[in-house]
């Protein structure tokens, strides 16, 4: 239970901590954008060393940034294996019965596992430096353009608010009733799957219970409060974009621009 | 000895930026028999202790002993251990989860291997124990009960595995008055009639004071104070600063003790106070 940590936000006061939420989802979009077009190993390297930079100056521990990279590993090694394998084209490097590891697989396969893990480090570096909060706040931002569209943003962002709020509280609130089970000698560990997906039950009922009863009381609260959505509703914290954000904007800008004008 | 503490340091989530040290170097013990008292502010570190005594939490360092044996190695059965050594968690109205009454608080016997007949008695014994006629009770759905009733299944559920020591996690939390009075009496039955080791975790002094023979102090994850009632409720400077305080009875009698009076200040209910007033006064006068 402990080792699910959604949202694995680290506080810190680097650079890229500070900076605003919306240019760092805008960033991040752009730094996606750019490992899409990037064409070459070249244009990989280049990409990376920048993140390399941007991830040392957030002084993370690397153990932080692995955690991370974990479960998209299985789907690495996936996209791997199948390129080795089913991509053909060029030189044969492997015969093995019916089965060939063939140039333009190994060039493929690598290329795209590259890119995978660019794509997942960046996005990592981003969520490790981002409050959750920050993040709906800026996301509540950038939507609000859409709002003529009939796209509700503040209700977005304070869905994922709530909902990112409640994580902790339910996943305590979960480790608490999996202990009151416990004490009354129920068992998690041990049995085949089906015996431990039945023994979930006195975890799960009473981990449902309480969350629609959370629920209910916010709603309550919030009513009492006179909630009534993003009509006309001021902020605690205002966000404001400062020198350092343009210059971050500008570089993934730069970055962008010089990756399709030479081709890399 | 029944249960040792040796040096128990327990540590959340350690080597991230969200450590906490919850007990530092704890080291007590508990005699079969005892009303033995914990009591500390919130976040103290009483609940981290006793979720230790029955092996749900594992310690960072140091040992636990249960009769001589060592909690935490291969050969002790921790389910067997926790049917022996009952936790019943705060606010234990929200662990219900079953389809009936019945059902509910014959899960902790029916986990230990208890069937048929002498489930259906274990049952009966805990509804009875909380006072929840048996008849009426057993086959109602624990959700359409109301708070108090909810908590006294949960409470039934924990003694139908007939413990011989039960930990109650600050049980008398937000309970009214009346039912709180009647719970702490009820409670002192069965350590007096069933010889049932108790261990009460509250920062409430008026609920120990009455009940506990001895008592552990803690405050910011440290054994600050041990020992019976009404020495520790001497240090009532200690006491305050670390957020508690001592029962208004005691700290009664020690005025009047202050003001010259001869009077015995280890004294917790309102009728024995009562009477050694009246009697202090009376050797005054005479």
């Amino acid at each position: 239970m402990r080792s699910l940590t959604l949202g694995h936000y680290l506080p810190g006061n680097s650079l890229l901590h500070r900076m605003d939420p919306r240019v760092k989802l805008v960033s991040l979009l752009v730094l996606i954008i750019a490992l899409f077009v990037i064409e070459t190993f070249l244009g990989f390297m280049l990409f990376g060393s920048f993140i390399f930079m941007i991830f040392l100056s957030t002084r993370l521990p690397w153990r932080y940034f692995f955690r991370g990279l974990r479960p998209v590993f299985l789907i690495v090694l996936i996209t791997l294996i199948l390129h080795f394998l089913f991509t053909k084209g060029g030189q044969v490097y492997v015969r093995w019965g019916p089965l060939t590891v063939e140039e333009a697989g190994i060039y493929l396969g690598s290329f795209m596992t590259l890119r995978l893990v660019l794509l997942v480090t960046t996005t990592v570096m981003i969520t490790l430096t981002t409050s959750p909060i920050a993040f709906a706040d800026g996301i509540e931002y950038l939507l609000r353009p859409f709002r003529r569209m009939g796209v509700p943003g503040h209700e977005i962002a304070m869905m994922m608010t709530i909902a990112l709020r409640f994580i902790p509280t339910l996943m305590e609130e979960g480790d608490k009733i999996r202990k009151a089970q416990m004490a009354r000698g129920a068992d998690f560990e041990t049995g085949n799957i089906f015996r431990r997906a039945r023994n979930l039950v006195p975890l799960l009922v009473p981990l449902f219970v309480s969350a629609f009863r959370r629920a209910d009381e916010l709603a309550v609260a919030m009513e009492a409060r006179c909630y009534r959505g993003g009509q006309g509703r001021t902020r605690l914290r205002e966000l404001q974009a400062r020198p350092l954000d343009y210059y971050g904007l500008t570089t993934v800008t730069a970055i962008l621009v010089f990756i399709i004008l030479t081709g890399v | 000895m029944f249960i040792e503490v040796k040096n128990l340091t327990h540590v959340y989530m350690p080597g991230t930026p969200f450590q906490v040290n919850a007990l530092t170097d704890v080291s007590l013990d508990i005699e079969r028999g005892e009303f033995i008292g914990v009591i500390g502010e919130t976040g103290s570190g009483k609940s981290t202790l006793v979720q230790h005594l029955n092996g749900l939490l594992k310690p960072t360092s140091g040992e636990i002993w249960i009769e001589g044996n060592n909690l935490w190695s291969s050969k002790t059965d921790l389910r067997r251990l926790r049917s022996r050594i009952a936790l019943l968690f705060q606010y234990p109205e929200h662990q219900l989860f079953e389809e009936t009454v019945f059902k509910d608080v014959a899960f902790g016997p029916r986990n230990m291997g208890v069937e048929g007949r002498e489930l259906e008695e274990r049952v009966r014994y805990g509804l009875e124990w909380v006072e929840l006629d048996y008849h009426t009770y057993s086959q109602r759905s624990p959700f359409s009960l109301s708070g108090g009733e909810k908590r006294r299944v949960a409470m039934a559920g924990i003694l139908s595995m007939y413990p011989e020591a039960i930990i109650l996690d600050e049980p008398t939390a937000s309970m009214d008055p009346v039912s709180r009075k009647h719970f702490l009496a009820r409670i002192k039955r069965l350590h007096q009639e069933g010889k049932v080791t108790v261990i009460f975790v509250t920062h409430n002094m008026e609920d120990i004071a009455l009940l506990a023979e001895r008592l552990f102090v803690f405050a910011s994850g440290r054994l600050v104070l041990q020992g019976q009632p009404a020495e520790i409720f001497q240090s009532k400077e200690t006491l305050e600063a670390i957020g508690l305080g001592i029962p208004v009875l005691t700290d009664l009698m020690q005025k009047i003790c202050r003001k010259g009076k001869t009077i015995r200040t280890d004294i917790f209910s309102v009728e024995d106070a009562c009477r050694e007033i009246i009697r202090s006064r009376r050797e005054g006068v005479g």
